[in-house]
């Protein structure tokens, strides 16, 4: 009766749970907020958090948000630094910090805020799909 | 996110200590536990592709099959909300009438499960007593409303049946003798020297950790988070409601916090009983078009129905947020992580009420 | 007959093991099939035991209306079950797919389509009185002189 453990495919499971109306509206918020593709962004999702996490994306968007207005970090709150981190996982927070300083940097040299909060989110594009 | 494990130990879908399919992943080094992957999608109905482009009276009954446990509290937020968009009023003895329908509905759904905790725990006795228990609460709920389960007993405008005198005072009756063998179970629960041994200081969920992945009802008021959504709600801030909470943060906390919030309910009744005025209990209304995103306190937590209807009173577009989804994820990913053994990991999972029905709908 | 397989019979009558398997269902049936263990209707007084262990049943309970996700795994379930077996569809939901068999939806009822079902029980949900009763009705109709029909 040994078999090897069988696992299931679970993409399009996955996928259907991303479909629903307001995991699909946050999806889209997200994608065009860091500026990447929203199949592209699904695929990312898919591939790294589990299942749960994704069915509870609304609830952590909604936490990771009310977390980042309750610091007074104007930087932090632009770049969403609590949605990528701790609210959707996928940038480490060391990674982050790392990005949230390099942003700090270029606006005490003197960048334009919108270009270095771009700059910024750029890395973020790169962090989420490497 | 590969990491390297001692074993990975998959418990599910079927299982003798989950009511309900799921495939919990457990990646183990040596005894402990280290992180959890859910496997979800035994349950996807789709329930929300169904409600779209229906009248509400056909969501209303797909609504309530949203979870079968908790049913009263998921027609009533669904009702309360097409009520909020319609600018419905409801007959105050209707609200009254509500209240004891979701709190009875509460107190079943809570008594189940603190008997699936005991029953995972093997304290079988105890799961037994709560059981009888939640028998004699289902009597009165159906006394009160027609049916065991699925009820649709809360409709636009009021409720579907009035509540009788004798039943009242049946319903009293029963309280009393429900209230005195509970003082006796949650005695033997807390004092409980065996218990304590599998429950105290395990599964522990910080409140930072229950903040971060949203953990509501009894879940995040074990953890020292006064939430509750029933301090928002109009007729249970007439009655002066106050949440129960605790602050041991762990699977003990949890179950007491459902013991102690069975006896609030007990106490909520009786006050509506007390203040029940004659009346109609339904009064009129048109559904109307409109967006609404409204909460309730379900037997698990904050659920969030966001719905929008157009002028026939369909509805065209509907999320629901039910309250397993935040508990099972803070359940999984920071309650167990780290519990000292396979054996604590069902406990643990079976003490923040999982809802596999709700979660996945 | 034989002794031997009436001292069988006898034996089987008052010993059915029984698995529960919810195939997505509300949950409204499930806690049913749960409240029979409660000590008002003591399904153990029949002799039928609650494990929700396949490999140890003789009947399995299917609950739900049949999901996705249980599409390559009920089979290797029912197949776990040793003989003498029946399953018994608990509720709407296995029989007709109840109101998620709608247009959208992701469910696939009828359960009978993908493993033999021997008793059906309707109800959204059914009274546990009720789930006690098919168990006991089908107990004699499968598992009595299981031997002899057999050859």
């Amino acid at each position: 009766m040994s078999g090897w453990l069988y696992e299931q495919d679970l993409m399009v499971q996955k996928y259907h749970i991303l479909i629903a109306t307001r995991h699909d509206r946050i999806l889209r918020t997200i994608a065009s907020d860091v500026g990447i593709g929203v199949q592209e962004l699904r695929k990312t999702l898919i591939e790294r958090l589990d299942m749960i996490l994704l069915e509870n994306l609304p609830a952590r968007y909604e936490a990771a948000i009310a977390a980042d207005q309750k610091g007074d970090d104007l930087v932090a709150l632009a770049l969403g630094r609590y949605i990528f981190s701790t609210g959707i996982p996928l940038v480490r927070e060391s990674r982050m910090d790392e990005i949230l300083r390099t942003t700090k940097e270029r606006l005490d040299r003197g960048t334009p805020r919108p270009e270095a909060i771009a700059a910024g989110k750029a890395l973020i594009r790169e962090a989420i799909l490497q | 996110m590969k990491r390297t494990v001692d074993v990975n130990i998959p418990l599910g879908p079927v299982h003798p200590c989950f009511k309900e399919p799921v495939r919990l992943k457990c990646e183990t080094r040596g005894e402990r536990v280290i992180g959890v992957e859910v496997e979800l999608g035994y349950m996807k109905k789709g329930i929300e592709r169904i409600m779209k482009g229906r009248p509400w009276q056909e969501v209303m009954f797909l609504a309530e099959r949203v979870c079968g446990i908790c049913s009263v509290i998921h027609n009533m937020v669904f009702i309360e909300a097409i009520e909020r968009i319609s600018g419905i009023d409801v007959p105050k003895r209707a609200a009254f009438l509500r209240v004891i329908a979701n709190e009875l509905d509460r107190m079943q759904s809570h008594l189940l499960a603190n008997f699936s905790y005991c029953y995972t725990i093997e304290h079988e006795t105890l799961a037994m007593y709560l059981l009888d228990v939640r028998e004699l609460v289902m009597d009165e709920l159906e006394r009160l409303t027609g049916a065991r389960v699925t009820c649709a007993y809360i409709i636009p405008g009021g409720v579907r049946c009035d509540i009788r005198a004798e039943d009242q005072a049946t319903l009293r009756i029963s309280l009393d003798r429900i209230e005195s063998d509970l003082h006796r179970y949650a005695k033997m629960f807390e004092t409980g020297p065996m218990i304590a041994l599998r429950s105290k200081g395990i599964g522990i969920l910080t409140q930072e950790s229950a903040r971060r992945s949203h953990a509501v009802g009894p879940t995040a008021r074990g953890s020292g988070i006064n939430v509750d959504m029933r301090t928002l709600h109009p007729t249970y801030q007439q009655l002066g409601f106050v949440p129960v909470v605790r602050k041991d943060c762990d699977n003990h906390a949890r179950i007491m916090v459902r013991f102690d919030e069975l006896f609030a309910s007990i106490r909520i009744i009786r006050q509506c009983l007390d203040t029940l005025q004659k009346g109609i209990i339904r009064g009129g209304g048109i559904c109307k078009a409109g967006e609404i995103r409204y909460s309730g306190e379900a037997p698990r937590g904050e659920l969030t129905y966001t719905i929008k209807t157009d002028e026939f009173g369909r509805i065209t577009d509907i999320q629901i947020q039910t309250p397993s989804i935040m508990n099972i994820e803070a359940c999984c990913h920071e309650m167990i992580v780290g519990v000292d053994s396979i054996a604590d990991v069902t406990s643990t999972f079976v003490s923040a009420d999982p809802c596999i029905a709700c979660t996945e709908r | 007959m034989s002794i031997l397989q009436n001292v069988k019979d006898l034996v089987r009558s008052r010993s059915i093991h029984v698995s529960y398997v919810d195939v997505g269902s509300c949950n409204g049936c499930d806690i049913e099939v749960l409240a029979c263990l409660a000590p008002r209707y003591d399904i153990e007084q029949y002799g039928i035991y609650v494990h929700n262990n396949p490999r140890e049943a003789d009947v399995l309970l299917v609950v739900g209306a049949f999901t996705p996700g249980w599409e390559e795994k009920l089979k290797g379930l029912w197949n776990k079950i040793p003989e003498p077996k029946a399953a018994i569809a608990i509720g709407n939901c296995p029989i007709s797919g109840c109101v998620f068999d709608r247009r959208g939806s992701y469910v696939d009822p009828p359960v009978a389509k993908h493993i033999p079902i021997a008793a059906e029980v309707p109800g959204c949900p059914p009274r546990p009185t009720e789930i006690l009763q098919a168990i006991l009705s089908i107990r004699d109709s499968v598992f009595a002189e299981w031997e002899v029909k057999r050859k």
